[in-house]
């Protein structure tokens, strides 16, 4: 059985986290402990709410830097909606504020130009770039299904081929998921989309 | 202490009962037209465990009774009294509330009958009130006698009784008693059906073993010995310019006559097992009945008694003679009908059950010709003193029910 | 095109879920979390459980029941009902809400959905509105499940509690609400166009025309439903395969 630790540092919706890995019959357990984490054979990384909070809580509990080790170890890591904005550089959410620097870019408000609404949260379909095939990453399931959204920002990778899948709100096409390496990032929540979340998580747990 | 004094001999202990909420202070139904200011009323009986008759009656309900035979019981009524040739043959009183939105419905268009609804018409018709009595026969489908008695005495009475016995409601009871079998006997009906029995709510609990209403309710041998207001016809006549024509809404039929007429007052509850809040959602999907869209003051309820603009100072008096408001009523009956706990009728009877009825205040007091400070006078003239105490200069009840 | 979103409401009283018209009555319908496992697998999109009578009460009860039905059920959940202050809104996140949806204590207190929305963001937030049609092109806000006034122009309070950070407004025509008889169209047309958050319609839902309908006249982000589904009157998934023909988008399992 996958031990799978997920990062608590006071944000994010931990009993769906912890709710789906239970289902899917993972070893799972909260933790903020360094050891702990990199005895962990997976890290997941949830997030809901503001950049700012979330950076200043990881920053405050110490868990930047263990962060950054578990990534190098070549574990699989997972950051979730919140979790995947601060793997970028840079968020511009209220002002400008630093992120963990795993992936190169920066995040933004989603741009909408019609009569779209802000927050984005709908169910949405996501779909396979050329430059990033999903054949053995985590959306590798056989099959496709719309998955959750709820959020005001994306991220935006510098590099085209860490953008594991794309999705379109309104005119605007947006960063739905992104790879590199053995860090991945859904802006969409798996734990919140029904069965092809959990068959996602499923596959983040068994990589 | 001296054992405080208890007005209309009342149980001078203060009781609620284990079940419902409902005190030992509670009166029976009364038969209006012998009620004088001052008089001993009966209350509901508790037994050694502390509950109410109404809970018993309840839990009768629930177990002790076969609604399935009850049931054959009123389709042979109805099977007896049904006439083919498309006259009337049943006449269900009431104002298109809930409970006679769903009796008057289900016996045309379940029980095959053809129902002559009469209403006695309320003091002051809400807006809400207007609105569901004439749903009532718009959507719902129904013939309706709109009987509006005149309302200069109708005005007054209601000012002697709100004066002598702080009961206001009391002309429009003495109405709404009578109709029915006087509308009976005029049109030539033999059938009279009510919705409730008393019995649910505290009456003696004989009185649900039949299904029949007491004659003494809707009866008199001799018309000027009645009481109005606390006072005879005969007084009455001697101190206004009233004749005794103007009574004539007032004056059942005598028992004789409706014997002779084979006259005949049932109550549905008897045969069909009552739940006032069922009766709510059928006749919202029925006779385009609507809930009110603010909570009644006093209570918490929307749907119940919501067409008089008087009915709130019907409760609020009931609350200064007997210590027990709106919300204890409606919240006692949903805690035998199950939709609510004792704890959460208790919360419910602690929030609401004071509150003042002021929307129609002013109105209420133009009504009855009252100042206000006549009006308090008064209100305050019938606190008995073992239930209420004054202090600091404000009137406080010295029970109020709290969970077991 | 945006794909509409059929949310499940389930009003929950003790161990029950309830079923009321006009938001009055309590007529019990079935088990709280079973109900909403049955949603979500007939591909209901959210489940909103609101506590029907908390504020009558003065306590809260849901915790218990949300934290049961998130094991079982993957799909968005929201909470409402008798939120009144910025501990409850942690306990129920805790408990396994995405979303709490506050009314009464919004009104009482503007402060509170200011505070909530800065410590946990506005998308956890779901501003409810329960409105009452006063006069043409007026409605009031009710609060207390729909028992008191306040006065309160619904579609100007709207606006107020987009400013003050909601991520979401879910409006609930209490004239329409237990009816089956359709939506409160002209309301949720007025409050969609003056929001820039998505709006979730509820109250009146009888059949899949009148979904389309109200989306002819305005493209609501998504309506919620009662009656239909606990009286087993329809499914989700046949009202999903109906809007689809009707090209509406929706999510299909």
């Amino acid at each position: 059985m996958k031990k799978v630790a997920v990062i608590d540092y006071g944000l994010g919706n931990i009993t769906s986290i912890m709710n789906s890995l239970n289902y899917l019959q993972a070893s799972s357990f909260l933790t903020k402990d360094y050891d702990e984490i990199m005895m962990a054979d997976a890290l997941i990384l949830p997030g809901v709410g503001a950049f700012k909070v979330g950076m200043a809580n990881l920053e405050k509990f110490g868990l930047v830097q263990v962060i950054k080790d578990f990534v190098q170890t070549g574990k699989p890591f997972l950051g979730i909606c919140l979790g995947m904005q601060m793997l970028f550089d840079e968020s511009y959410e209220f002002g400008v504020t630093k992120g963990l620097g795993l992936i190169q870019g920066q995040v933004k408000e989603l741009p909408v130009n019609d009569n779209s609404k802000l927050p984005h949260i709908s169910w949405n379909e996501i779909s396979e770039s050329d430059l990033c095939l999903w054949k053995n990453t985590i959306l590798d399931t056989g099959y496709k299904k719309d998955v959750y959204f709820v959020h005001s920002f994306v991220g935006i990778p510098l590099n085209e081929r860490a953008i594991l899948a794309t999705s379109r709100y309104g005119d605007t096409l947006f960063c739905a998921a992104v790879k590199f390496n053995n860090v991945y990032g859904t802006q969409f929540h798996p734990e919140k989309s029904g069965k092809y979340g959990l068959d996602i998580l499923n596959r983040f747990i068994n990589s | 202490m001296d054992k405080l004094k208890a007005y209309y001999g009342l149980p001078s202990e203060v009781k609620f009962c284990t079940r419902c909420v409902i005190s030992n202070q509670r009166p029976s139904s009364t038969v209006e037209f012998k009620n004088k200011a001052g008089e001993k009323k009966q209350v509901i009986d508790f037994d050694e465990n502390g509950v109410c008759s109404a809970c018993r009656f309840h839990e009768k309900k629930e177990e002790g009774i076969d609604w399935q035979k009850r049931e054959e019981t009123l389709w042979r009524l109805c099977d007896k009294f049904r006439k083919n040739d498309g006259s009337y043959d049943v006449i269900v009183p009431g104002s298109g509330g809930k409970d006679s939105a769903y009796t008057s419905h289900v016996l045309k268009y379940k029980y095959g009958m053809n129902p002559l609804t009469v209403t006695w018409a309320p003091h002051m018709y809400t807006s809400i009130g207007w609105e569901n009595f004439t749903n009532w026969m718009h959507e719902g489908g129904l013939d309706n006698i709109l009987y509006t008695p005149n309302g200069k005495l109708h005005r007054h009475l209601t000012k002697l009784a709100f004066h002598n016995l702080l009961h206001p409601f009391q002309p429009f009871i003495i109405g709404q008693r009578i109709i029915g079998p006087a509308m009976a006997a005029r049109y030539g009906v033999q059938l009279v059906m009510y919705g409730e029995n008393q019995a649910e709510y505290g009456n003696k609990v004989d009185e649900n073993n039949i299904p029949t209403m007491d004659t003494k309710f809707f009866s008199v041998d001799n018309n000027m010995e009645m009481n109005l207001g606390g006072l005879t016809i005969k007084e009455i006549l001697e101190s206004t310019d009233f004749k005794i024509g103007d009574f004539a809404p007032y004056m059942p039929m005598s028992n004789t006559e409706l014997m002779a007429k084979g006259v005949e007052v049932h109550y549905l509850g008897y045969y069909l097992k009552w739940d006032p809040q069922e009766c709510y959602y059928y006749a919202v999907e029925n006779t385009g009945f609507k809930a009110n869209t603010e909570r009644t003051e006093g209570s918490y309820s929307k749907y119940s008694s919501i067409d008089d603009k008087i009915d709130p100072f019907h409760y609020f008096t009931t609350l200064i003679k007997f210590g027990i408001g709106r919300a204890t009523y409606d919240a006692a009956q949903e805690v035998r009908n199950g939709k609510i706990l004792r704890e959460e009728a208790v919360a419910l009877v602690r929030k609401f059950d004071q509150e003042f009825p002021k929307k129609y205040f002013r109105e209420f007091l133009e009504y009855i010709d009252t100042t206000e400070d006549e009006f308090w006078t008064t209100i305050n003239k019938h606190r008995s003193p073992h239930l209420w105490s004054k202090e600091a200069g404000d009137w406080k009840l010295r029970h109020i029910v709290t969970n077991l | 095109m945006n794909k509409l979103r059929l949310i499940a409401r389930l009003d929950v009283k003790n161990e029950h879920v309830i079923k009321g018209i006009h938001l009055e009555g309590l007529r019990k319908v079935g088990d709280p979390v079973e109900l909403a496992k049955k949603y979500y697998e007939d591909g209901v999109d959210e489940i909103v459980f609101m506590d029907a009578v908390a504020s009558l009460y003065g306590r809260n009860n849901l915790f218990d029941i949300i934290s049961r039905a998130c094991e079982k059920v993957f799909i968005p959940i929201t909470i409402g009902g008798g939120i009144r202050d910025l501990n409850d809104i942690e306990l129920a996140l805790k408990s396994g809400a995405d979303k709490v949806a506050i009314n009464t204590a919004a009104i009482r207190n503007n402060n509170l959905i200011k505070e909530a929305s800065r410590i946990w963001g506005s998308q956890c937030i779901v501003g409810s509105i329960e409105a009452k049609f006063k006069a043409k092109g007026k409605w009031e806000a009710f609060v207390d499940n729909g028992r008191e006034e306040t006065g309160l122009d619904a579609v100007d309070w709207a606006s107020k509690l987009v400013d003050l950070g909601v991520g979401e407004l879910m409006v609930t025509s209490i004239d329409m609400e237990g009816t089956k008889k359709g939506f409160d169209i002209e309301l949720l047309h007025k409050i969609n166009n003056s929001v820039d958050v998505p709006v979730i319609a509820a109250g009146g839902y009888g059949r899949v025309n009148h979904i389309i309908d109200l989306y002819e006249t305005s493209k609501i982000s998504g309506v919620a439903l009662a009656s239909i589904l606990h009286y087993s009157i329809d499914t989700c998934a046949s009202i999903k395969h109906e809007l689809n023909i009707n090209d509406i988008n929706v999510r299909v399992l």
